[in-house]
């Protein structure tokens, strides 16, 4: 009685292990080395000659638009920083990896991506940028994620390039009033997305109420709801002066459609996410009139000098339509390179040398394609101007600036959640 | 015994245990100690990434393993896989998280408890689910179960002091043993020039917690538990005249099957360093992760644990392997290829892994691999065992 596929499976097992012992191990080759000939310390991701800086895009799933869009002004910037020579004597390099935001896929890229980069110029993706704190963490690896939550400044390695969506609601709803489109003592409906983004954004609307009396009616949704009519509705039944979203393109199509059928007519304020050009030409664009949309970083066409810059050098690089985050991509950029050229005036450009650093930034410019942004606060966000812009068709990238950077009394005096 | 009993619409037979020679056991035994030599080696040769990988895949094959039992040898149909394994990981990262958070509850147990613990819990939460269980059958209760799934995913968005909310989420606490932690921190450890950090430490606990799985599993199978699911499953009537008590049995293969979960979900939540609950019905805890782990006791042959592993293998293993090649090997394309990707290649592959299965062998691979064995041990007849 012979088992000859058995006996091979035993000795094909054996002989792999043989094989693999025989192999050398991994180990060995840590990653710091001494300072270089101008007395600058280095650390992963740092040669003599390159700094190289991760990308944790998503080309290929649910965001694979905007992760193109930001990884392409990334690129764009890297192309034109090395043009200028690059950050001290070095050329910068970008490593990308495609998570196509899964969490667990980041989370297996991360160790093979981590110890060849000196930081993160994107991160993009909540889960993702969840998943990672522990590691950011533990690598001291600064990164800047494609999300603004002001819940994610308890890590003194995200550098969120921009606003919050806190802030940004309450600067939003200081315009509102200030326009007279609500008053103290009115109610106000909020439809959020459950999670890091809409409960950032809900922060914010309680924060401004409290303080003008408002009566807030949270709706609560998930990002796959689409039909919202008999949200609005019930909030139409709660006399609602103005609704605030803090949802997905699509929704915010929806609740400006129904806004008009029912007559409702209430003006609609919304975080930076919820608009999208593509809006433009959906059923509920003749009904987007009341929507206010506050950023703090500016569309792919704006109407700024370094906006023009950058959108000249896309067309000429790129063939695909290009979005908001091409610009933004841009800026992330030119922070990074603000914080490296710090790094290098400190002569460290090890992880801790760049962490340093970035607390020592507190005037970060990115020729207003983002507001100022200052790092030096653990805990609240770099900048609390935003824009207000409204949809309009007739510009290119689908909106037009109503009101420039402005930063509300209301939104100076509001404390984040990590603030210290 | 049960393969005695007519069948009726149960999924494909899985032959009882035999006897085998004295020999062939051996050679088999020797294979199975020289696979977990090479496993257990792995960590000095593989990078971190790969043994990221790696610590998925063991996720699946422990939850896939405890599916298979329920599904395959007990015959009944759960979907409800994904909320179990978000009770294992809640329950563990509110036992050990700390006491005295203002944020969110914990009791600050020792972590080793804390995980038994939050097996117990998932294992209970599984027995409270057994009289629905026991009333529905087929696609009724796989249904009936997928509801547990969206209660989950309420639950975790509201009970934010022990979820720690979807705004969030919470961090669990380390894994310690004895004081020893399997994290980067403790005492420096290298053999053989590699350091054995978090993720040199966190395959070990896996690797053990996976075969400790198998072997209790592989145990019930082939003991007297096993058979008695198999008689259930088999002819329900016949079963209770040979003495099987059913409710006792089917609430028996549920609750195992959702302490498997459990422990699965525990390892998620190491794994990811964060307990996130899901902020739609997809994510780590949805509806998405049921379907995967029943393909993965589909494709590896419906009552097989080492076909578990192989279709944990097949399911979780793929696209973290074709993402970390992409990336390597710089396939897919440059920026924004919107034709191939990793995840969509290997959808394709273990969907279509799935319906060769159905059409062609319903055993799934492990009755290929049981043909192909068998072939070997000529003059048997093909009654392998089950496992």
């Amino acid at each position: 009685m012979t088992s000859t596929p058995t006996r091979f499976a035993a000795c094909a097992a054996l002989s792999a292990a043989l094989v693999l012992s025989a192999c050398g191990t991994k180990g060995g080759g840590s990653g710091s080395s001494g300072p270089d000939a101008e007395g600058v310390r280095t650390g992963s991701g740092v040669t003599a000659t390159d700094i190289t800086l991760g990308v944790m895009t998503d080309k290929t799933g649910v965001f694979k638009n905007l992760g193109l869009g930001i990884t392409q002004g990334n690129e764009l910037w890297a192309k034109d920083i090395n043009a200028a020579g690059g950050v001290c004597g070095r050329q910068v390099r970008l490593e990308t990896v495609d998570h196509g935001y899964k969490a667990d896929t980041a989370k297996t890229l991360y160790p093979q991506i981590e110890p060849k980069v000196a930081g993160f110029v994107q991160m993009l993706g909540s889960p993702v940028v969840a998943a990672l704190k522990q590691n950011l963490l533990s690598d001291k690896a600064v990164a800047a994620p494609a999300s603004w939550s002001s819940e994610l400044l308890d890590n003194p390695y995200v550098m969120i390039v921009g606003t919050t969506y806190d802030v940004e609601m309450i600067d939003g709803l200081s315009y509102l009033q200030e326009k007279n489109l609500i008053a103290d003592g009115d109610t106000i409906g909020h439809i959020y997305i459950d999670g890091e983004y809409g409960q950032n954004g809900l922060r914010g609307s309680k924060h401004y109420a409290g303080k003008h009396n408002l009566t807030v009616k949270e709706v609560k949704i998930t990002s796959t709801d689409t039909d919202l009519t008999n949200i609005v509705t019930g909030l139409k039944g709660d006399g609602v002066k103005a609704i605030l979203l803090t949802t997905s393109p699509p929704q915010t199509g929806s609740v400006a459609a129904v806004n008009k059928a029912l007559g409702l007519n209430v003006p609609l304020l919304g975080n930076n996410p919820v608009f999208d050009p593509a809006l433009l030409k959906s059923p509920a664009a003749s009904a987007l009139d009341k929507l206010h949309i506050v950023a703090s970083s500016v569309p792919f066409s704006a109407d700024l000098p370094k906006a023009k810059d950058v959108a000249a050098k896309y067309k000429a690089a790129y063939r695909e339509p290009a979005n908001g985050g091409v610009p933004y991509g841009y800026a992330v950029g030119e922070v990074w390179g603000t914080v490296l050229k710090k790094a290098c005036e400190n002569k460290d450009l090890t992880r801790d040398g760049i962490a340093k650093a970035l607390k020592e930034t507190t005037s970060a410019g990115t020729e207003n394609l983002v507001a100022a942004l200052d790092f030096s606060k653990p805990g609240a966000p770099a900048t609390r101007q935003v824009y207000v812009a409204q949809p309009d068709p007739g510009a290119e990238g689908g909106v037009r600036y109503v009101k420039p950077l402005f930063e509300a009394a209301e939104a100076r005096d509001y404390v984040a959640p990590h603030q210290k | 015994m049960s393969d005695v009993v007519a069948e009726k619409a149960a999924p494909p037979k899985i032959p009882s245990p035999a006897r085998e020679t004295g020999r062939g056991r051996w050679v088999r035994r020797l294979a199975w100690v020289a696979l977990l030599l090479v496993l257990a080696a792995l960590p000095l040769y593989l990078e971190a990434a790969w043994l990221k990988a790696g610590q998925y895949v063991m996720i699946g094959g422990v939850g896939a393993i405890g599916l298979t039992m329920l599904v395959g040898q007990a015959g009944q149909l759960s979907l409800a896989h994904a909320f179990f394994l978000l009770v294992g990981a809640t329950g563990y990262t509110v036992l050990s998280g700390p006491a005295d958070d203002e944020r969110v509850f914990g009791l600050g147990l020792d972590p080793g408890l804390a995980l038994v613990g939050a097996v117990l819990t998932a294992a209970l939460l599984g027995l409270a689910f057994a009289p629905v269980a026991g009333r529905l059958r087929g696609i009724y209760l796989g249904v009936a179960s997928l509801s547990l799934v969206f209660l989950g995913l309420y639950l975790g968005q509201s009970a934010e002091a022990l979820t720690g909310g979807t705004s969030t989420g919470r961090t669990p606490a380390a894994f310690e043993l004895f004081g020893f932690p399997f994290s980067n921190g403790g005492p420096e450890i290298e053999l053989l020039g590699v350091p054995f950090r978090q993720a040199e430490r966190t395959w070990y606990l896996f690797l053990v917690l996976t075969a400790v799985a198998f072997l209790l599993a592989r145990g019930a199978v082939r003991g007297r538990v096993g058979r008695s699911w198999r008689a259930v499953r088999d002819n329900e009537a016949a079963a209770t005249a040979m003495g099987v008590d059913v409710t006792r049995a089917k609430a028996g293969a549920f609750a195992v099957s959702s302490a498997y979960a459990g422990l699965a979900g525990v390892m998620t939540a190491l794994w990811f360093d964060i307990l996130k609950p899901d902020e739609s019905e997809y994510g780590t805890y949805g509806i998405n992760v049921s379907i995967a782990f029943l393909a993965m006791v589909i494709i590896g042959g419906l009552g097989s644990i080492p076909g578990a592993l192989v279709g944990a293998l097949i399911v979780h293993g793929l696209p973290q392997a074709l993402a970390l090649y992409s990336a390597d090997l710089g396939l897919f394309g440059e920026t924004g290829g919107s034709a191939l990707t990793p995840a969509l290649i290997s959808s394709f592959v273990y969907g279509a892994a799935i319906v060769l299965v159905v059409l062609f062998e319903p055993g799934g691979l492990a009755a290929i691999g049981r043909r192909i064995t068998s072939r070997g041990l000529s003059r048997k007849p093909p009654e392998e065992d089950p496992s």
